[in-house]
């Protein structure tokens, strides 16, 4: 049934349990499994160091991520293409499923504080508002 | 509050309150701390001691040092017609467009509405970058000269802020000759310098810097000048140094934004009156409006001759209608220096954070260029592990 699954990691312990549903899906689909990981940058930032710095932060972090994503994968034996991109996490992950036609996307709860949740929305509320493809939310 | 140190606390707080709400909301700390100033400054007054000016000034100083030393001097030369051109024409319609508007319609007088063309007529190269880095298009040549051209239209702004209002003394002469003395001497001396006194805790490279940014800002500031014009012509003079060796303007950054630069913002942020900006909401709407306008008539023709395609050209343009660092600091030079009063101060500062905001969302949001650069190219953007 799924034949393209993307997975996106924001590196917090709900994106790493989604990532187990994700792996268990691709192995028993044999699906091509794509892990996506968004370096947020800062809007509107006031000195271009700024910028290279969020980029530094993230790309450090998302190091870990991606070399206990490829273990578990290795684990499970299935073959995960991991990116990093910049941007907005919501556009970023949307434009991706769209670009690589993905079935499916998984994704743990992303999300900020209960505040800015119930004021602005949770990053996954927008996510399955926009993606392209049905949408596994991972609790 | 007369206690320096109970002020320093409401002050390093207010910073404080700034840092982790940018984190939270994924928005530069500058602009967070611009509103954070604001909503203290309307809600209790935040006092500005001689000591928080002074601070605030250096922070800006450091700010704008840091911002010249940012450019690659080698893009623009590699590039030199397109960003030159696309730069001044990004620079002198927005300035010319907003000053006649200012003195004809909005009835400001003449040095007041110089003081709105120089603030209106800034690009953020901050916000573009970040832009560019989000599209990709900060490895493509559209992407490099659009950069250099942000930096060449930043520099039109501060030559423009430290000449217009300078007085035509012997003191002028004096500080034009010494900073010409000092670009000259600088990218000789300073990398020899660097090289000998290495990173050290006591930061002799940092000193060595402030040393010359202080005696430069002092000339400029006698001469009637403003010491953000040395400071971005040494931080341009500096650029190839710092670009061998990044480790010295990062952890000069440390410096300026962990005690410097937060307070040049929450105070550019406490001066902005709420009933002012409720007053002169329909002329910000204007000003923001006027700015947009005119760089569309001076740099969309040249993108054209440059042959940029349609997309492409809405994009650059877009992008160099943004603007915060310099216009908030040319706003707030007016006011220092009485040629404004507070409630135009305000007018203009929320015109700049609307140029920072609106020209970014609707370049992103309708004019994406068709063709973007593959993303699975460009090797730095993205890694692929298997």
């Amino acid at each position: 049934m799924f034949e393209r699954i993307l997975h996106a990691n924001d590196g917090s312990e709900g994106a790493m349990k989604a990532l187990g549903a994700a792996l268990d899906l691709a192995r028993r689909h044999h699906a091509e499994l794509h892990m996506i990981c968004v370096e947020e940058l800062p809007s509107f930032p006031a000195t271009m160091d700024e910028v290279r710095e969020e980029r530094m932060e993230a790309q450090h972090r998302f190091t870990q991520v991606i070399a206990r994503a490829e273990a578990l994968a290795k684990g499970q034996r299935v073959r995960l293409h991991a990116h990093v991109l910049a941007g907005h996490p919501v556009r970023v992950i949307t434009e991706f499923a769209r670009e690589q036609r993905t079935d499916l996307l998984v994704t743990g709860f992303m999300g900020h504080s209960a505040l800015y949740n119930r004021v602005i929305g949770s990053t996954t509320d927008r996510l399955v508002d926009l993606a392209p493809c049905s949408v596994l939310v991972v609790k | 509050m007369e206690n320096p140190w109970l002020a320093s606390a409401l002050w390093i707080g207010l910073a404080l309150v700034a840092s982790v709400l940018s984190i939270w909301v994924a928005m530069s700390v500058a602009l967070v701390e611009i509103v954070v100033g604001a909503v203290a400054g309307n809600l209790f007054g935040l006092p500005i001691a001689p000591w928080v000016d002074y601070l605030a000034g250096f922070g800006a100083i450091l700010l704008t040092f840091l911002a010249g030393s940012e450019i690659d001097p080698q893009v623009v030369c590699r590039h030199f017609w397109s960003a030159m051109s696309i730069g001044v024409m990004g620079f002198l319609a927005p300035y010319a467009g907003v000053l006649l508007y200012a003195h004809y319609v909005a009835g400001w007088a003449w040095p007041q509405a110089q003081i709105a063309g120089i603030a209106l007529s800034t690009t953020s190269v901050a916000v573009v970058y970040a832009v560019m880095v989000e599209t990709g298009y900060n490895q493509t040549t559209l992407g490099k000269i659009i950069l250099a051209a942000c930096f060449v239209n930043d520099l039109g702004t501060v030559l423009a802020l430290g000449i217009i209002f300078a007085q035509a003394t012997v003191w002028l002469a004096v500080f034009a000759a010494a900073t010409a003395l000092a670009l000259w001497f600088l990218p000789r001396f300073a990398p020899w310098f660097f090289s000998r006194v290495g990173h050290r805790v006591s930061e002799p490279e940092t000193k060595f810097v402030a040393l010359v940014l202080f005696f430069l800002g002092g000339l400029a500031s006698v001469a009637g000048s403003e010491a953000v014009l040395p400071a971005y012509l040494v931080g341009m003079a500096l650029a190839p140094a710092f670009l061998k060796d990044p480790e010295l303007p990062h952890r000069m950054r440390v410096v300026a934004f962990t005690i410097l630069t937060p307070f040049y913002f929450l105070k550019a942020g406490s001066l902005v009156r709420l009933d002012a900006v409720i007053g002169g909401a329909g002329l910000i709407a204007v000003f923001l409006a006027v700015k947009m306008a005119t760089k569309f008539v001076g740099i969309l023709p040249l993108t054209r001759t440059f042959r940029f395609g349609r997309r492409e050209g809405m994009y650059t343009t877009l992008l160099m209608s943004t603007g915060l660092t310099f216009g908030t600091i040319s706003a707030l030079f007016g006011l220092n220096k009485g040629i404004i009063d507070q409630a135009q101060y305000t007018i203009l500062v929320t015109a700049v954070i609307g140029s920072a905001v609106v020209p970014t969302l609707i370049a992103q949001r309708w004019f994406q260029p068709a063709e973007a650069p593959p993303k699975a190219a460009a090797p730095a953007e993205e890694a692929e592990h298997v």
